[in-house]
Parts: C-alpha cells; sequence; structure tokens
C-alpha cells in the first residue's frame, strides 16, 4: 500500500464537500431568534434560561456551586468558571444558535440551546 | 543481525513471545504519544475536545504491520489506561472511538485491498473515532442534535487523518529498528 495518491484528494473534497453542506443544513434550519438555553445536570433538566430577554448576569444551578454561567446581553450563554481539570466547557466559548451545546463532562452538565418553540417533527433531536 | 530484523519484518517468523514483546512496545509508544499530545497547547476551536489523536499513530502501525488482534488489544489497553487515568466517561469514549476507529479501518482494508492509500484509511480511521466519541455523548446525556457538530466532526478527523498518517510516515523507520 502507499501512502498517498493523487486520487486522495478527491476523497478530501468530498468530505469537505459533505461537511460544508451539513453546515449549510444546520444553518439554514436551525438559526433563528427565539431561543432558550437548558442546563442539565446528569441528564435531568435543572435550569432554563430565556436568552431573548437580553439580560446580563452570573449565576451557577444549586446543584454544583463551583461551576458558573454567565448570560450575555446579545443572546448568548457561556460558562465562564468551573472546578474541572480541563476547563473544555469554558473554552467552547458563548452558545448562542439553536442546537449549540456545551458541556462539562466531569462534572455532568450539559449547557444545551433550543427553540422557543417546539418545531413539530423537523426539529428532530438525534436519540440513538 | 540483519537476517533478525527482516525476519521481524516479516511478521509471519514472530513466535508468541516476539510478538508479545513488539505489540508492547508498541503499546507503550501509544501512550507516550498520548501524554506527549497531553502536553500540547489546546486548539482555539469552539468545539470541546478536539484533538489530534497522535496514539493513534502506533494503533495504526500495529493494525497495518502487526496484525488486527494486536491493534485491538493495544486500543483497548489504550482505553483502559484513560479510564484509570481520567475517569469512567473519558475511557468510555476512548474504548467505543478507538474500537470503531479500528473496525472501520480493518473494513477499508478489506475491501479495497491494495487501491486505498494510508492516507485515507488515517482519515476515515480518524473521522470514525470522532463519530464513536460522539454517539456516547449522546447516549449518555440527552438527546443532541448532532447536526451542528458534524461539519465540525468530519473537518477534524479530516485534519488529524493527515496529520497522523504523515507522521506515520516520518517515524516508520524509528519503529522498524525498534526491532
Amino acid at each position: 500500500m502507499k501512502f498517498y495518491k493523487r486520487t486522495d484528494i478527491a476523497v478530501i473534497l468530498c468530505i469537505l464537500a459533505v461537511s460544508a453542506v451539513s453546515w449549510g443544513v444546520y444553518n439554514y434550519f436551525f438559526t433563528g431568534s427565539q431561543v432558550r438555553a437548558e442546563i442539565y445536570y446528569y441528564s435531568e433538566l435543572v435550569e432554563t434560561v430565556d436568552l431573548a430577554e437580553g439580560k446580563d448576569t452570573t449565576f451557577s444551578i444549586p446543584q454544583d456551586r463551583n461551576v458558573i454561567f454567565h448570560q450575555y446581553p446579545d443572546g448568548s450563554i457561556a460558562f465562564v468558571e468551573s472546578d474541572c481539570p480541563d476547563k473544555v466547557c469554558i473554552h467552547a466559548g458563548r452558545q448562542k444558535t439553536a442546537g449549540q451545546f456545551a458541556a462539562c463532562l466531569p462534572n455532568g452538565i450539559v449547557l444545551k440551546i433550543v427553540p422557543e418553540k417546539e418545531a413539530g417533527g423537523e426539529d428532530a433531536d438525534i436519540v440513538i | 543481525m540483519a537476517g533478525k530484523v527482516t525476519a521481524i519484518m516479516n511478521r509471519k517468523n514472530l513466535n508468541r513471545t516476539q510478538m508479545l514483546v513488539l505489540t508492547s512496545m508498541i503499546f507503550a509508544a501509544a501512550l507516550v504519544l498520548a501524554v506527549v499530545e497531553n502536553m500540547l497547547p489546546p486548539l482555539p476551536v469552539p468545539v470541546p475536545g478536539v484533538k489530534f489523536g497522535l496514539s493513534n499513530i502506533a494503533v495504526m502501525y500495529a493494525l497495518f504491520f502487526l496484525g488486527k488482534k494486536q491493534a485491538y488489544a493495544i486500543g483497548i489497553l489504550k482505553s483502559v489506561f484513560v479510564f484509570i487515568t481520567r475517569g469512567g466517561i473519558a475511557g468510555l469514549l476512548s474504548i467505543t472511538g478507538g474500537i470503531l476507529s479500528i473496525t472501520v479501518m480493518i473494513l477499508l482494508m478489506a475491501i479495497f485491498k491494495d487501491k486505498i492509500t494510508y492516507l485515507v484509511i488515517s482519515i476515515f480511521g480518524a473521522v470514525s473515532h470522532n463519530i464513536g466519541q460522539f454517539i456516547v455523548i449522546t447516549v449518555i446525556y440527552t438527546g443532541m442534535n448532532m447536526w451542528a457538530y458534524f461539519p465540525v466532526l468530519l473537518i477534524s478527523g479530516l485534519a488529524a487523518g493527515i496529520v497522523t498518517s504523515t507522521l506515520l510516515r516520518f517515524i516508520m523507520p524509528a519503529f522498524n529498528r525498534l526491532a
């Protein structure tokens, strides 16, 4: 087997095309203004934040006071502080669009952005 | 000495002890690569947990030149190591990503035999590793909207596959000298 052939470029372009298409699909269907954030603690919904209100607050959930969220006036929400070793959740930055999520896995906290209205069947959360 | 090197290159001549030792050394190399990778600064990508997967270099070497059982063994042992050092969820992610990745690479090699290149196998291995991890997260935590991060999965897998296969190509002489 060889390491590299010219036809590999075709494979790479295909993969890039598929990712561009799915990014386009995501943007087309899911970008909207009415969103809210849901915070889950070990798969249990513990807090819902309406991002359309444009508040600017810092808070944490009662189950885990070491993880701190910040809600911004532009309608986004982010992890700002956490006691986990990797800080992956903080690096994820601000979450704003439906379908985005950030998670602090060591603490079991998931921050999920969902559309305000439950839009019928098209807005499927893929549950496997 | 040259005779011994070529004998080990042609792995059918290895007895079980030699294969065991060689697999263990490659496993150790996988761990070292994982540790080194952890020391690199985190990538400025807005997605949690994107990494190059340098330890896959060792897994791929095992798959290409040692055998399927050896590759699976290294993948599983690596996951046990991750489980011990970083906790249950990380270990679960590692084992599903690893097993799915190795299985996909074996399928590709079986279907395409010699028409495929190491680069493409590496890319699909990295992408399926990401997909495996993502499925685990979707199952454990409430159902996520996968489409949001699918492009990131593909592109980071693509980049990781290119990086790891290129590094494998450069490291090959050193791996062969292990014999």
